[in-house]
């Protein structure tokens, strides 16, 4: 109906997406499983896979990659101003004392 | 919409409703956002009793993700359908969707249920309660998600098709539905796995 | 967008209302005007209890030691009197401008989501009648050992653990008895009738604009509103799950604020104030945005420097929500913190003295008429200024260490929320009255309103100033004679009294201007924005054809054009064209379709409280109900369509050359 919407992928390329998801929750419970070998990497390379399955989902199945940029601003900027205040508050709570 | 002929709608070129659900999911952020924190915070301290970690079943739970994992496929797909008018495939697609929520809805009842049998309660300690609280938040989404997609497959069973009109109500479906798989992707990570 | 398939006419399982007139009309409007007084009149209601609420406190304090109110009862109505007056009064009134006038100022013909907005209306009356609800159902049991030991009357059956809450004062342990699970469900429910206005509003600015009407050609109400509905959207999510903990600590056992079950009081401040400090701004920016329409229709002059008031107002929304710390400056917080939060304290006040320069530099060198909406935006300025002045002295936290929890922080937010939020809306209410009802309101009784109002006002917070540096603690039910806190005291409260026949008058006014007012003139205060180009009162239609915006104060530029030295002169034939528009505004010559009322927002609405009772007394029949209605409310709202007899269109429309988003 407008412009920048772009054509969606195919259904072929939506499974595709999905085994890489799959693949990365495999990637996800190994690592879990295997934890005492990787070590205290373990934790930042989960979030790094967690963030990544999380861009997937919502740039190519929730089609935010097609989308207007304006609903893009939106949803960045509720996540943007969430991270933020929350991590001042996890702060604050966790090792505020020690300042 | 009402009365295109006089009104010019919708300068930002994004259709009005999917624009108010957009908001909508944006601010949905912040309700988790203040779930995880709480989780986060209590996380890191000590507290007295059973823990998580004594009762949780991995492999059991990364069934379940997956499952749910999946049913952002299923629903992508009937997406798909209805984009190219194939209303035999959309209905499918969307029974798909709603039953594997509801597997992962049953997953996550039985391991509510075993997690009490273990002794580990909704008031056990300050992190079962985030726990409790946190996953039963998505829970309660996922099955407002559940019903909302089986409501979207009796009418469209009912009608021989899905319209225009319902149409669009797909696409917020499965906006919402792809949200609540994202939140659980976050959650599946930072509760189970870190 | 791919061509689907025609949906057939279906008839629905229960007929539409139909009524134009009479209560059922009005119950089952989503017509966004009706509306807009709806909320009007319901929020002006609350403003009366909880003024009668403040004058039950005032007596008790109008001398030391007195025994008139109960420390229980002192302590339910300080509560309730905040309560009802941020989130009942306030914030419901700004929305009565919001729903009346955010369409019109953008052309539209109603908000975006019609039904959505009845359904944010119902569920704020819900939300207000189940928190009232209080007073005849709830319970405030005594605390061991504490001073409610005595018998609690009905008065003090209400919440008491104060408007924020704070924990584990606001626990069960010692707030037990149902009345704090009343206030905390209660705000939950007003919670979702805001948030769900808020998508409405950010939706309908943005996507509901008319022909020209370029974002940054919007009248500054509307810039203000959209700010608002940012706040609102991010920030009551926060509360709502805040809340939520509440909830479940007083019914299920869990101890997320407790410290004995390991849970953290302070966290609660936290996510009290994340939402609390953004929740004074949208209080405080309705009455921002109206004051910015007033003083420049009635200094003849253009608003100075538009876009600095428009980035103002957003600068101020942002930082608003970095600065929360600062309510808990005496709580356990690290000195980085402190210093951080000091500082964006500070900070924020420097986009709000934009603000003010702004309003000062459209009033110098205007012509102005001192009627009664433009004294009240005077007064509001002046009283707002001392507010946040007051505001940047509790930004320096060794100061603040002292003022925290005395009077003078209560005389600080009375000067920026009733000197501030509660004159810009007299301001707004006495501006638009003639748009609303087609009648004059009566001139004198207006200014005899406004002063009584802002000497009312002075007397009653000026002191408070003092008395607070003094010593004097706020939410206490008594002071000792040997203080000598006694005689500003009795200032302050006959300074409330007057404040009481202060708005007796305006309540006189109103009655007598609504039957007997003059009528109204086409466009009474030669105005600059185009909710003045049509008729008034307003055609249910609002405009009878989608009007067509060249420039900022369209209206006004309709009206006026300039001299060689920038001076406005009258157009020629601009007679005649207020003639032309009355006559077109009255006679639409198109087809209208307006959206049809509906039953189902009042039946989804009041389906919640039925759930909060259950949660209160453990009610399975309860939630039942709750839930079935529900459950019908959203089955019959999905399938009826929006108007009525009127064919989904085939096509999309298209979108046309209206591609002006910045
Ligand atoms: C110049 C801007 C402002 C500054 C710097 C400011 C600063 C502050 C600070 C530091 C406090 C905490 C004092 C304490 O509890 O020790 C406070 C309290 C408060 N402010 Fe402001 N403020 C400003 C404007 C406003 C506005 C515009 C409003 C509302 C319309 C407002 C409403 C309140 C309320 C209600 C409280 C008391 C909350 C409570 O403890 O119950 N303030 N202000
Ligand atoms: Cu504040």
């Amino acid at each position: 109906m407008s412009e920048t919407h772009k054509e969606h992928p195919s259904p072929t390329k939506y499974v595709q997406i999905a085994i890489v998801l799959a693949i990365l929750t495999a990637i996800e419970v190994a690592l879990y499983y295997t934890e005492d070998i990787v070590g205290a990497l373990a934790p930042p390379l989960l979030i790094i896979l967690a963030v990544g399955k999380f861009v997937i989902v919502v740039g190519w199945f929730m089609h935010l990659r097609y989308e207007n940029s304006l609903v893009n601003k939106f949803f960045a900027g509720g996540m943007i101003l969430a991270l933020i205040l929350f991590a001042i508050v996890m702060i604050e709570r966790a090792v505020g004392n020690f300042f | 919409m009402s009365d295109a002929h006089a009104y010019p709608h919708e300068p930002t070129g994004v259709e009005t409703r999917k624009l108010g659900f957009w908001v909508f999911l944006s601010t949905e952020i912040l309700f988790f956002g203040t779930l995880i924190t709480t989780f986060l915070i209590f996380k890191g301290r000590d507290f007295p009793g059973i823990k998580l970690t004594d009762v949780y079943d991995i492999p059991f739970t990364s069934v379940s993700s997956f499952v749910l994992l999946m049913s952002s496929l299923t629903m992508v797909l009937a997406h798909n359908a209805l984009e190219t008018n194939d209303q035999e495939k959309t209905r499918v697609w969307l029974l798909a969707t709603a039953m594997l929520g509801a597997v992962f809805l049953a997953g996550q009842i039985y391991e509510f249920t075993e997690f009490y049998h273990k002794g580990f309660e909704l008031s056990t300690n300050i992190f079962s309660s985030t726990f409790y609280v946190l996953t039963g938040f998505h829970g309660l989404h996922v099955f407002i998600g559940v019903v909302l997609l089986l409501a979207l497959w009796g009418i469209g069973q009912r009608q021989k098709g899905l319209s225009l009109n319902e149409g669009m109500n797909l696409e917020f479906i499965a906006l919402y539905w792809h949200f609540v798989d994202i939140v659980w992707i976050v959650l599946f990570t930072v509760v189970y796995l870190i | 967008m791919t061509k689907i398939i025609e949906p057939k006419k279906q008839r629905n399982i229960f007929s539409r209302p139909s009524s134009e007139e009479g209560v059922w009309s009005w119950i089952t409007t989503v017509d966004h005007k009706r509306i807009g007084i709806m909320y009007g009149y319901a929020a002006f209601f609350f403003l009366l209890v909880g003024g009668l609420e403040a004058l039950l406190l005032r007596i008790q304090l109008s001398q030391p030691d007195n025994n008139f109110l109960s420390a229980a009862e002192y302590n339910a109505m300080f509560t309730m009197h905040g309560t009802t007056m941020i989130f009942l009064a306030i914030m419901p009134i700004s929305a009565a401008f919001f729903n009346y006038l955010l369409p019109l100022q953008i052309g539209a013909r109603d908000v975006a989501f019609p039904r959505l907005n009845a359904l944010s209306f119902w569920i704020f009356i819900a939300g207000g009648l189940f928190l009232y609800s209080t007073f005849l159902f709830g319970t405030a049991g005594a605390p061991e050992g504490g001073y409610l030991a005595e018998e609690v009357s009905r008065l003090a059956s209400a919440p008491n653990g104060g408007w924020f809450g704070y924990q584990p004062n606001a626990g069960l342990k010692y707030s037990p008895g149902t009345a704090m699970d009343y206030w905390a469900i209660g705000l939950q429910i007003l919670g979702i009738a805001s948030l769900v206005s808020a998508f409405n509003f950010i939706t309908t600015i943005l996507n509901m604009r008319t022909k020209g009407m370029r974002l940054m050609r919007m009248p500054v109400f509307t810039w203000m509103t959209f700010a608002v509905s940012f706040l609102l959207a991010f920030s009551l999510p926060i509360i709502a799950i805040a809340l939520f903990f509440v909830t479940f600590d007083r019914q299920f056992g869990t101890t997320f604020f407790l410290t004995e079950g390991g849970g953290d009081p302070v966290l609660w401040q936290h996510l009290f104030w994340l939402f609390g400090h953004p929740e004074v701004y949208i209080l405080i920016l309705p009455a921002f945005g109206i004051v910015s329409e007033v003083l420049p229709t009635f200094s003849r002059k253009p608003l100075f420097g538009y876009p600095a008031i428009v980035f103002a107002g957003f600068g101020i929304a942002f930082i608003g929500f970095g600065v929360w710390a600062h309510h808990m400056f005496a709580s356990a917080i690290s000195p980085v913190a402190q210093a951080g939060f000091g500082l964006s304290t500070m900070i924020i006040a420097v986009p709000t003295g934009v603000k003010i320069f702004n309003w000062l530099g459209t009033i110098w060198g205007g012509r102005l008429t001192l009627n009664t909406p433009m004294l009240f935006a005077l007064g509001f300025i002046g009283m707002f200024v001392i507010g946040g002045l007051s505001g940047v002295t509790h930004s320096v936290v060794p100061a603040d260490t002292q003022q925290t929890d005395t009077y003078y922080i209560v005389a600080h937010f009375h000067y920026v929320l009733f000197g501030g939020a509660l004159f810009g809306i007299f301001s707004g209410l006495y501006f638009w009255f003639p748009k609303v009802w087609g009648r004059m309101y009566n001139e004198t009784m207006g200014k005899i309103h406004f002063w009584l109002m802002i000497i009312g006002f002075n007397l009653t917070f000026g002191p408070m100033h003092w008395l607070g540096l003094q010593g004097q603690v706020r939410r206490t039910w008594v002071y000792a004679e040997e203080t000598n806190l006694g005689f500003w005291n009795l200032i302050v409260t006959i300074g409330a009294f007057i404040l009481a026949i202060a708005t007796l008058v305006f309540m006189a006014n109103w009655i007598y201007s609504r039957r007997k007012g003059e009528v109204a003139p086409f466009d009474p205060w030669d105005a600059r924005t185009i909710e003045w180009s049509i008729p008034s009162p307003t055609p249910v239609w609002n405009f009878s054809n989608a009007p067509e915006v060249k420039s900022l104060d369209d209206f006004w530029h309709q009206k006026y054009g300039e001299d060689e030295d920038g001076r406005a002169v009258r157009r020629e034939g601009t007679d005649e064209l207020l003639l032309q528009l009355e006559e077109e505004g009255l006679n639409p010559k198109e087809e209208i379709h307006l959206p049809s009322p509906s039953y189902f927002p009042v039946v989804m609405a009041f389906g919640l409280p039925f759930l909060g009772y259950a949660i209160i007394y453990k009610s399975i029949p309860l939630a039942l109900i709750g839930v079935i209605m529900l459950l019908i409310g959203g089955f019959g709202w999905g399938t009826e369509p929006l108007e009525e007899e009127f064919e989904s269109s085939e096509e999309e429309p298209e979108s046309g050359e209206s591609k002006n988003y910045e």
